[in-house]
């Protein structure tokens, strides 16, 4: 678009392999959780026939367990990049603790509700999205110390955590169950945004996410000087 | 000799007898070489004294007890122990029972057994519930520092229970949160099973300490796990097949409780395995656990015939609705957002297509 009057674009490497890992190990750990997790509040199917065993429930529990193991492993890497990634993967990037950054907060704002055109060249995450995918990984945390609770009601100090968090198992419950429409609600928005910003944007950011590479405006990244490309 | 004046005094058989004190050690998780200590305990000529006192509450626990067939607790407990204070149970009354109460204070600090049944009143210096010219508060502030051991009996002496419930006018609490400097074992159940009051009872009597408990306060060997995990219909319920209704088919085969609100999968108790009066339970009767031996008893458990708890409305007064539909309706929103957003990024396109059009047209 209109700054980059080169008409040039660079590919930059951004993401790495730990990251994608992270990121699709999360998506698909997430999907299986919220699909058994509904199931497992309401199950909608009773299997009223006992001439063959369905073990309909126990299945979908394995499931639910499995993935979040899953979930947990890919949470402690993205945990380990937050503080030891490379300089996209880190959490000063992504989070509005410096002016550029509080700058392109309200960047990404205005680009979303249509009032700028331009695109903000940025090699890692747009401060407004960096900021929400933290408090997903807070929200995640917290379903992790639920569903730790509830799995192992009577472990130790599985317990001592989770009557200090929560003071009963029904809170838990509560708690596990009501933060899994935030789970809805966020992979919504964010697989919405991300067709959004492939139209919108130049980053190709979808395939970015395989790649671990964006398109960035050769203007811009000869600009910033620091930026490495490939 | 020693076995006839048990009998005489128990109108218990020798062998009965046994059968009582064996049946409290396997409550208690206890090995065969636990009953005769247990016996040797609970038949030492210095019977323990009790102290129960009543707050508030609806005796239940009380009534609970009396019904306790095995081990035969009805004439356990008032033979064997010296129960010297309980409002239901005893025949002295007015000044003289309220006289009897502080003599059995004073003559056995330290060596008493306190039990409370019902909630603590705190609200307005607690002058909701007084017995004798005293408030609750008082009375157990009085008593509680001069017992060996206390026993909360009940869902209202352990977490507040029912009196608890939002608003919780009269600012009830269980004994735990007003007795912090020694240990209150927490019998919890609306009502408890008999058997796990008397097992702690026994346990006491028998070791001179108390049970292991819980980060709450009850006793590990019955509220050690969750309903769930050793329910009879927990087959049922891995196998997916459930109750949908009550009188249903599912009903009426047995099938789980689960989606009609059994509350077993968040409660400990041992419910499954101890039965009420040896005869039956809530579950096996076909009805949901209603959580009652957990902290947060009637809000955070009702409604009782709904998995979860209702969100209240911050906004309207009063208002609860289901977790299950602020989430569809927040994604349902989130939903009509998004497709707001995409229209209008289609129009703009559209619009500034046109504009271009238009302005290459003024060139031409």
């Amino acid at each position: 678009m209109g700054a980059n009057a080169s008409g040039y674009y660079v590919r930059v490497p951004v993401w790495s392999v730990a990251l994608r890992l992270y990121h699709w190990t999360f998506a698909l750990s997430c999907i299986t959780l919220i699909l058994t997790g509904l199931y497992i509040n309401y199950p909608p199917i009773s299997t009223w026939a006992e001439f063959m065993p369905s073990f309909s429930m126990a299945t979908m529990r394995t499931w639910h367990f499995a993935a979040a193991f899953f979930f947990m492993s890919a949470l402690a890497v993205r945990f380990y990049l937050y503080l030891f990634g490379n300089r996209y993967e880190k959490i000063q990037d992504c989070t509005p603790v410096s002016v550029r950054n509080i700058k392109s907060l309200f960047h990404a704002i205005m680009f979303y509700l249509y009032m700028l055109k331009e695109h903000e060249a940025r090699p890692g995450h747009n401060v407004l999205a960096g900021t929400f995918y933290c408090f997903v990984v807070f929200i995640s945390l917290l379903m992790i110390v639920s569903g730790l609770y509830l799995m192992y009601p009577e472990t130790g100090w599985i317990q001592s955590m989770g009557n200090a968090i929560f003071g009963s198992q029904q809170m838990a419950r509560f708690i596990h169950y009501a933060m899994t429409w935030f789970f809805i609600f966020f992979t919504m928005i964010h697989v919405y945004l991300c067709i959004w910003n492939d139209i919108f944007g130049s980053e190709g950011i979808i395939s970015g996410i395989f790649s671990g590479r964006k398109m960035l405006p050769a203007d811009a990244v000869a600009k910033d000087g620091t930026i490495e490309t490939e | 000799m020693k076995e006839k004046e048990l009998h005489g005094k128990l109108s218990l058989s020798r062998r009965r007898f046994l059968k009582v004190c064996a049946s409290a050690a396997a409550a208690l998780g206890l090995g065969s070489e636990a009953v005769p200590k247990i016996a040797e305990a609970v038949t030492s000529p210095k019977r323990p004294p009790v102290i129960w006192l009543h707050f508030m509450e609806c005796t239940g626990c009380s009534e609970s007890l009396l019904r306790a067939d095995s081990p035969d607790l009805a004439t356990l407990i008032l033979d064997l122990v010296s129960l010297d204070y309980h409002e239901t149970l005893m025949a002295a009354a007015g000044h003289q029972a309220e006289k009897s109460l502080m003599d059995s204070v004073e003559a056995n600090a330290g060596k008493f057994v306190l039990v409370v049944e019902g909630a603590v009143c705190t609200g307005d210096g607690g002058v909701y519930c007084k017995v004798a010219g005293k408030t609750n508060l008082e009375t157990l502030e009085e008593i509680a520092p001069k017992a060996g051991a206390i026993i909360a009996v009940g869902t209202c002496a352990t977490f507040g229970g029912i009196q608890a419930a939002a608003p919780n006018p009269t600012g009830a609490v269980g004994v735990r949160d007003v007795i912090k400097n020694k240990p209150v074992v927490n019998i919890a159940g609306c009502p408890p099973s008999p058997n796990n009051f008397l097992s702690t009872v026994l346990y006491y009597l028998t070791y001179g300490r108390l049970p292991a408990l819980d980060e709450l306060g009850r006793p590990k060997f019955a509220y050690g796990r969750k309903i769930h995990d050793h329910c009879e219909r927990r087959p049922h319920f891995d196998e997916g097949r459930f109750v949908e209704s009550f009188g249903d088919e599912g009903h009426k085969a047995g099938y789980c409780l689960y989606k009609v609100g059994c509350k077993g999968p968040a409660t400990f108790a041992n419910c499954p395995v101890q039965r009420f009066c040896d005869v039956n339970w809530p579950v096996g009767a076909g009805h949901g656990c209603i959580g009652c031996t957990e902290p947060g008893f009637w809000d955070r458990m009702s409604p009782f015939y709904e998995h979860l708890p209702d969100v209240r409305i911050p906004a309207g007064d009063g208002i609860y609705v289901e977790a299950e539909k602020i989430g569809k309706w927040a994604v349902a929103g989130a939903a009509a957002a998004l497709a707001g957003h995409a229209a209008l990024g289609v129009g703009k396109k559209v619009l500034d297509s046109r504009k271009c059009s238009s302005d290459s047209g003024k060139e031409d």
